[in-house]
């Protein structure tokens, strides 16, 4: 896929799929903010894209190509915001934090694994930040039942992650 | 706890989440509303849809821009010379051509080379100019009527002599001039005898004197005139009277009737005894408008300018504000031989904000 990709920049878009997750989750778990973390996702994959000519396969998978594009990209803004101390981008790479990383990647998978309706409200929920109200409106259910799918939901995610990890 | 309970105070929690922005929200005490609330911490860390979706077309455009600049690879060649291109193909880097196609290409590069370089033969070669013949048909210079009041054109002569011209009639009027008029003959015995004429429209009617000499003029003692230039009178040129040309009278080159003098050449230039200043108009003020407007007119013998016309405008209200302005001019008249006499002048009227 990746040579693909290094022949045909327009099959980038299969990589992009396959690792979009895990680079959102790297990133968002070191920079705590979610506009920032899309920025540097953003940033990450324009990179990547560019530079795809230049990987080369050394035992390592690719997205671990990518992530270190990611923790190289969190550096530089960090020292551009001037942020003191200023880690290094192997600091950013540290296995604790990859392991944090493989669990929202798992998360998100999961998401799409639930009933509809329940998703559908935490999509709205947590991820639009819409309120009950809101969603009741929308979905035309009352308030009371939008908060019995919203606790569904999380609990059903729960189970489903912990069965992964146990 | 009542299950309707437990979604109130997870919903409760979540809004708190929310409300905690960066910071650490309150755990909920119950185990299991602490786990959940665990789940909705990572939830709310998901990235939007949409932000996906864009990111993704931002990348196609990308990669698109990126394929159709990307050149196919480059094989590895064994040499140059395989690598070459030939006349009549063979190389790798090139396809295979045929004969006939490369024949054709060599004879219609030929054949444009030839026409680039025949062009500059044709593009030097001087144009045959066109014989353009102009024939005048019965050119007619009486066409000017008499004014009513005052005509353009005059004339003027003399032989410098010390008496003023004398009177007597005028000389034929016609439309060309071959001798000027005189009042003392110089040359007695002419080679060829031509009647003395002035360039005046034949139709004016002239006293009938028996001597040829200026009509309005006193001097009994048959004079020249003043003057200069041949002609008769204190002007010059060959006609008669004050003027300069060969016509009647005060003015210039023909004709007759007094035209307007121009300053110089004896004639001097008349001075503005009384020049109040032009009112400034309300647009050209609020504009800012500032300038010179030059004015042409004639200044009479009494003094009075007269048909005041625009040489030079400024707009906005301005040209208007000067002619009136120079209208009540008052003015000394030019002279000529002591005499007040009409004349052309430009006045400056300057427009100035301070």
């Amino acid at each position: 896929m990746v040579e693909a990709a290094q022949r045909d920049p327009s099959r980038f878009a299969e990589l992009y799929e396959q690792n979009f997750e895990r680079v959102y989750a790297f990133v968002m778990r070191r920079v705590r903010d979610r506009g920032e973390a899309e920025d540097v996702t953003a940033d990450v994959f324009h990179r990547a894209l560019a530079n795809i000519g230049t990987y080369q396969w050394q035992g390592t998978p690719f997205a671990a190509w990518l992530l270190r594009i990611a923790a190289n990209a969190i550096a530089d803004r960090w020292r551009r915001l001037a942020k003191e101390p200023i880690p290094t981008a192997d600091e950013f790479l540290d296995s604790a934090i990859e392991d944090d990383t493989e669990r929202r990647t798992m998360l998100t998978q999961l998401l799409h694994e639930l009933p509809a309706d329940q998703g559908l409200v935490v999509v709205r929920r947590f991820i639009d930040q819409r309120s009950i109200k809101e969603i009741a409106a929308e979905l035309g259910r009352s308030e009371g039942a939008i908060k019995q799918l919203q606790f569904r939901a999380l609990e059903n995610l729960r189970t489903r992650m912990r069965s992964t990890y146990d | 706890m009542t299950n309707a309970m437990m979604y109130e105070q997870l919903d409760s929690a979540i809004d708190q989440m929310f409300a905690a922005g960066a910071a650490e929200a309150p755990v909920p005490e119950d185990r299991t509303l602490a786990g959940l609330m665990g789940m909705a911490r990572e939830l709310r860390c998901l990235p939007r849809a949409q932000f996906k979706e864009r990111l993704s077309l931002d990348l196609d455009a990308k990669a698109n821009t990126l394929s159709s600049g990307r050149r196919a690879p480059v094989h590895a060649v064994a040499s140059l010379a395989d690598a070459m291109p030939t006349l009549a193909g063979g190389g790798l880097a090139e396809p295979p051509r045929s004969r006939m196609n490369v024949i054709a290409s060599v004879s219609l590069h030929a054949l444009a080379v030839a026409m680039i370089v025949s062009s500059g033969y044709f593009a030097t070669q001087p144009k045959m100019l066109r014989t353009q013949v102009i024939s005048l048909v019965n050119p007619d210079v009486s066409a000017l009527p008499p004014a009513p009041d005052l005509s353009g054109g005059g004339g003027g002569g003399g032989d410098r002599s010390k008496l003023d011209a004398s009177k007597g009639a005028l000389p034929k009027l016609s439309h060309e001039q071959i001798t000027p008029p005189t009042a003392v003959v110089r040359n007695v015995e002419p080679k060829l005898e031509v009647a003395p004429s002035i360039i005046v429209p034949p139709n004016l009617n002239a006293p009938q004197l028996p001597n040829i000499g200026d009509p309005t003029a006193r001097g009994a003692i048959a004079s020249n005139g003043t003057g200069s230039q041949s002609g008769i009178g204190a002007g010059s040129g060959g006609g008669l009277g004050i003027g300069t040309g060969r016509g009647l009278g005060p003015g210039s080159v023909a004709g007759y009737g007094g035209g307007a003098f121009r300053v110089g050449g004896g004639v001097s230039a008349p001075r503005a005894i009384y020049s109040p200043d032009p009112d400034y108009s309300e647009e050209a003020r609020k504009a800012k408008v500032q300038g010179v407007v030059t004015l042409w007119m004639i200044v009479g013998p009494d003094g009075n300018p007269r048909d005041i016309r625009v040489q030079r405008s400024l707009g906005m209200g301005l040209d208007e504000k000067a002619i009136a302005a120079v209208r009540t001019w008052r003015f000394e008249p030019a002279r000529k031989d002591g005499q007040a006499v009409p004349v052309q002048i430009n006045v400056e009227v300057m427009f100035r904000l301070y």
